[in-house]
């Protein structure tokens, strides 16, 4: 509004023309609006309300105004817009307003994805001492080898860091970096107790993977499935691309699965982060291998991350 | 055995120490001996039940314990040797923990221990040493409680469903699960996307179920609260259960009837 005043102004013209411009134009958008919102209301409305109103219309134009002609022109034309624009104009509008909502859904996923990744796997601090601990006493003993641990220490920081994670849609390959850097460091303190193995086709690094629920469930490996066993065992990550859905598989031969157990907020949160992500088109299934332990396995479908565009 | 633990006293102090990391433990082994070059670490141990063993077994005068370990955590150790040793914990991270013992007067060590801080503790575990151990009960069992590990817990029901699906067993967590049934020798499992079979009948099933979560409707059927989507009536008069996601009716028998009361 403001700006069209500024320009109207800048070239100087007479007061009186410039008002007298102005009204039209300001004339012709009401009328433009007006025939709009008649043209929607006629397209929309029903058959019935349509005819009673034009009834009426005929008898306030016709008989009342004494306007026959142009009454019977609205008349006539009102039914030519129905018929022609009718069905098409409706199903643009409802049209509009199906996007309208669904862009509100998506929005109402999109907060309540970014709160439910917020709760997964928060850095435990557990872990953050105990592995500080560990690189303290590996600077007396072995310098080199406590390096080692503090560059996976920071290499697992800098992914699991929440503000580190925005940005582009997450790999698996930068899942499975960020869970490797974490089972290095597991495997320095257990010793003998870890034995890491990644098994992820070098291909598969750039299929799209939900950030954080890999290194859930490499956790929970450890926390419920190695650790509480005095002689520890094999964790390994294998991922494969079976019907079209991109499978990865947590399988531990610890010490297995508790009915009882609450199971942790972790892998509710992981299933509920799927059913908004993927809306029915993903699953968190816990199984339990025929040789014991626990094999927790996330399906998603397989869709490749865009080349990445240099920065 | 009496005479060795007295000439035990009046020598060298001895010590295990009680960790599952193997670096955690060289590194008090270490902080220790610049603290107190007669102490003696007669024995390390991996996991709580290790750690039992070897303080009945060696006697030490002091058991140096990590709270976070497999198979029995330091808590559960600690209250297993009530008064046969006097315990210091090590932690990496435990705050209620370290609160606890602060108001009960344990000693214990943070990860990774520094210099002074074993010195202070070693101070005080040599003028200790002159009393008997501290069983320290009451704090323990509150601090057990609390960790979730022994002591009186409230009662835990079946969170998961172990299921045979296919060829394969799989975890089902209770959540899923629309409806139990008892079909001939199997109990059926009915979720939104599959059916699975289970050998325990819905009689021992129940009473491992929440009761705010399931409720048995009839002899052979439990169904989860949430799923019930209305209770209508058939032909002959009885209410019937519809179920979310899933187009079978579940009869309801008269003894359970109270369960859908009209308010």
């Amino acid at each position: 509004m403001s700006t069209e005043q500024n320009t109207a102004n800048s070239p100087n013209p007479a007061p009186g023309s410039m008002g007298i411009r102005q009204a039209f134009r300001e004339i012709r958008r009401g009328i433009v609006v007006m025939w709009w919102a008649f043209f929607d209301w006629v397209a929309v409305v029903q058959w019935k309300a349509l005819v009673l109103v034009l009834f009426l219309g005929m008898i306030i134009g016709g008989g009342i105004f004494k306007l026959p002609t142009l009454t019977f022109l609205i008349v006539v034309s009102s039914f030519i817009i129905k018929i022609v624009a009718g069905g098409k104009r409706r199903a643009e509008i409802t049209a509009s307003e199906a996007t309208q909502r669904a862009e509100t859904e998506q929005l109402q996923r999109n907060v309540l994805e970014a709160r439910m990744q917020a709760l997964q796997a928060q850095i435990e601090p557990h872990f953050l001492f105990n592995t500080l601990a560990s690189i303290d006493q590996l600077i007396q003993s072995d310098p080199p080898r406590a390096s080692k641990m503090q560059q996976s220490l920071i290499r697992y920081l800098r992914s699991a860091m929440p503000q580190m994670r925005e940005g582009a849609r997450p790999t698996l390959g930068q899942q499975v970096d960020l869970s490797s850097a974490f089972l290095e460091i597991m495997a320095v303190r257990m010793e003998e107790r870890l034995q890491p193995v990644v098994n992820v086709p070098e291909g598969l690094k750039s299929a799209l993977f939900p950030s954080m629920m890999l290194q859930t469930l490499v956790e929970n490996a450890i926390k419920h499935g190695l650790e509480p066993q005095a002689s520890g065992g094999k964790l390994e990550i294998r991922a494969e691309v079976v019907d079209g859905q991109l499978a990865v598989h947590v399988i531990d031969t610890g010490r297995g699965f508790a009915p009882k157990a609450d199971g942790g907020v972790g892998l509710a949160n992981i299933r509920e982060r799927l059913r908004t992500l993927y809306n029915g088109r993903a699953e968190l299934i816990i199984s339990v291998p025929a040789e014991g332990g626990t094999c927790a396995t996330i399906r998603v479908p397989y869709e490749v991350a865009p080349a990445p565009t240099p920065t | 055995m009496s005479s060795v633990a007295t000439s035990a006293a009046h020598s060298a102090p001895t010590a295990v120490i009680a960790d599952d990391e193997r670096l955690m433990r060289v590194q008090i082994a270490a902080r220790l001996k610049e603290a107190w070059p007669d102490l003696v670490i007669v024995g390390e141990a991996g996991n709580g039940h290790e750690a039992v063993a070897m303080v009945r077994s060696l006697e030490p005068d002091v058991v140096f314990l990590d709270i976070n370990m497999p198979e029995m955590d330091g808590i559960q150790a600690a209250r297993a040797l009530a008064g046969q040793a006097h315990v210091v914990f090590v932690t990496a991270y435990d705050q209620y923990a370290i609160t606890a013992f602060e108001q009960g007067a344990i000693d214990y060590l943070l990860k990774p221990a520094e210099p002074e801080r074993v010195a202070l503790t070693c101070q005080r575990l040599r003028e200790r040493l002159q009393q008997k151990p501290d069983p320290m009960d009451d704090v323990l069992e509150k601090l057990s409680q609390r960790l979730g590990a022994g002591g009186i817990k409230p009662r835990e029901y079946m969170r998961w469903v172990q299921a045979s699906v296919g060829a394969n067993i799989r975890m089902i967590p209770t959540g899923d699960i629309l409806f139990f049934r008892a079909e001939d020798k199997y109990t059926r499992v009915q979720t939104t996307g599959f059916e699975a079979l289970i050998r325990k009948p819905i009689k021992e099933l129940i009473d491992e179920l929440d009761p705010a979560e399931f409720w048995q409707i009839h002899r052979s059927t439990v169904v989860r609260v949430d799923a019930v989507e209305q209770v209508s009536r058939n032909l002959r008069g009885n209410q019937v259960v519809h179920v979310k996601g899933s187009t079978e009716r579940l009869e309801v028998s008269r003894t359970f009837n109270h369960l859908f009361k009209q308010m």
